[in-house]
């Protein structure tokens, strides 16, 4: 049987007006959880690309410049023997100009990283200190020395961040499904107030015999368009903040913002996260409504 | 066409509103289902309508058993069995058009269909110039044409009417019995449950009696009353 999508869109349309308050209601806790949803997932990429280059207690990298790369390396061993003379220096670990382009590109400045290739990726010396507090004056000593391109340290900003995006990680994560629960129920109320102002319509076509598909597609759809255009806004809201902490990552090279960098997947995954759960959210919602409140065989109203 | 075979049916709370009541009407028939309130007539209907199912024997419509029909059939029974009720059930905010082009529009059907049948069906039932009009501004009995013209614009193969002229005054009962008749003539099956006695003494087709649920009477040519003629023969109740 023909199912028309002018006709689904025509009632899917005219119920979502008929309810448009408490469908207001609904698609702004879609929104505001799903955005939460989305901000969590960021923060959670952005403290896992912050955070890759020290783990394995690094404390401190120091980038060779690349135009020594291939080019015999006494620079090169005479900085690793001088890092590993200072007393604070526990072990250091030799990266060769192999290691992950992206990498380098990711945490190096953008003019810096614009002119390299896999053969001008530069090399590296990653050091564990006794202490990371000294980590600074590893940064003072080495930086501008002939061979070394910069040297980069974590900072007490970066290990403050992960313990504080942790927390907030979780506080999100928690607040976003409290909310998502009550975007549910919402969503079940408004499709049951649908159901019940299109009772009479709902009566005659089970009399004329349509079928169960036809009579709950356009309830399904009402619930669906919610979770949708809550997502749509969340999915909004999460490129403005991703956005956002791009503007503040290239004002700064220093930032945390730039070592919490995001890439293109990364955020697109989180946008088609958000827009999966709010789909997923109303279908639930709708469904739910149409199992409890719109009984299949009885004709009467 | 229709057939029912030792059907029993109670209700939540131990009501037997049918029992074992066994029944034949052919294609074409015109029959009147009577008996006193809470006799089983309505019951009868749903149990056509499967909008209830017996809870012993069988119950045959078109060649299809329908009392253990599975859910997805049953809106395709229903296309083939049309049924207008005492209140009419119009959509207040639709046309007397839009009425009846819903019933078409929600199984499905083209549009150039219903640009043909709904017109039909309203010269049929003789409101063809009130097409544009709301339920509201009709009378009771144009809007029980309209409902007829509703269960009959799809042409079912039965059309069952549940007190249809019980909101009416006898001059506008007279011109709705006319109009069940002619979509007889068409070949539908009409089953009429009423309490109206003018109606039925005065038509006088087959009638079938219920009391307490059970059949009582089953009468060719029939009247309202109990036994209040006696010179037919029952009709399908003694070939059984
Ligand atoms: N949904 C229901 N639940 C419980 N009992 C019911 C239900 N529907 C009908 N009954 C009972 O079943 C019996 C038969 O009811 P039914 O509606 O078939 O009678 P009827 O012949 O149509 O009566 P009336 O002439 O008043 O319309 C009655 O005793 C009624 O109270
Ligand atoms: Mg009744």
């Amino acid at each position: 049987m023909s199912l028309s999508v002018d006709y689904i869109a025509r009632e899917t349309a005219s119920n979502l007006w008929r309810n448009r308050l408490i469908t207001f209601a609904a698609v702004l806790t879609v929104a505001v959880s799903l955005s939460l949803v989305g901000a969590a997932m960021l923060l959670r990429q952005g403290v896992a690309n912050a955070t890759v280059q020290w783990q394995h207690g690094v404390d401190v990298i120091v980038w060779f410049d690349p135009a020594a790369n291939g080019a015999p390396q006494p620079v090169q061993h005479a900085i690793a023997h001088e890092l590993l003379a200072l007393p604070y220096v526990r072990s250091c670990i030799y990266r060769s100009q192999s290691f992950d382009l992206a990498e380098a590109h990711r945490i190096l400045a953008a003019d810096e990283a614009q002119a390299l290739t896999t053969g001008t990726t530069p090399a590296s010396e990653r050091c564990a200190l006794n202490n990371p507090n000294e980590a600074q004056a590893i940064w003072q000593q080495f930086r501008g020395q002939p061979g070394v391109q910069s040297v980069f340290y974590p900072g007490q900003a970066i290990r403050n961040m992960e313990d504080v995006t942790h927390v907030l990680q979780w506080v999100f994560l928690v607040v976003a499904v409290v909310l998502l629960v009550s975007a549910s129920v919402l969503i079940v109320n408004t499709i049951r107030l649908a159901i019940f102002a299109r009772r009479r319509e709902v009566a005659v076509m089970k009399l004329v015999g349509a079928t169960n598909w036809f009579i709950r597609v356009p309830f399904m759809f009402e619930g669906l368009a919610q979770g949708l255009m809550g997502a749509v806004l969340a999915a909004i809201a999460v490129l403005a903040l991703h956005w956002r902490l791009d503007v503040l990552a290239s004002a700064n090279r220093q930032s945390v913002w730039h070592q919490m960098r995001m890439s293109t997947p990364d955020v697109v995954v989180t946008t088609l996260a958000v827009l999966a759960v709010g789909v997923l959210v109303g279908s639930l919602g709708s469904t739910l409504a149409i199992r409890r409140f719109l009984t299949t065989d009885r004709i009467s109203a | 066409m229709i057939r029912f075979e030792n059907v029993t049916k109670a209700y939540k709370g131990g009501t037997v509103a049918l029992r074992e009541v066994s029944l034949e009407i052919d294609k074409g028939e015109f029959v009147f289902l009577v008996g006193p309130s809470g006799s089983g007539k309505t019951t009868c209907l749903r149990l056509l309508l499967r909008e209830e199912t017996p809870d012993s024997g069988n119950i045959w419509v078109a060649g299809r058993e329908v009392g253990h029909l599975s859910h997805w059939r049953i809106p395709y029974l229903r296309r083939n069995v049309g049924c207008v009720f005492q209140d009419f059930r119009l959509l207040p905010n639709k046309t007397v058009f839009e009425n009846i082009a819903f019933a078409l529009e929600v199984i499905g059907r083209p549009r150039h269909v219903i640009a043909t049948q709904v017109p039909q069906v309203l010269d049929l039932v003789g409101l063809a110039k009130k097409r544009d009009n709301l339920p509201g501004e009709l009378s009771g009995g144009e809007q029980q044409r309209v409902a007829v013209a509703r269960a009959f614009v799809n042409r079912p193969l039965v059309l069952l009417a549940d007190e249809p002229t019980g909101n009416l005054d006898p001059a506008t009962s007279q011109g709705i019995m006319r109009l069940l008749d002619r979509i007889n003539r068409t070949g539908t099956t009409v089953i009429v449950a009423t309490h109206d006695q003018g109606i039925v003494d005065q038509m006088r087709r087959r009638v079938i009696e219920l009391d307490q649920g059970n059949l009582v009477r089953d009468q060719a040519r029939g009247l309202y009353g109990y036994g209040t003629a006696t010179a037919e023969q029952p009709s399908s109740r003694a070939a059984e």
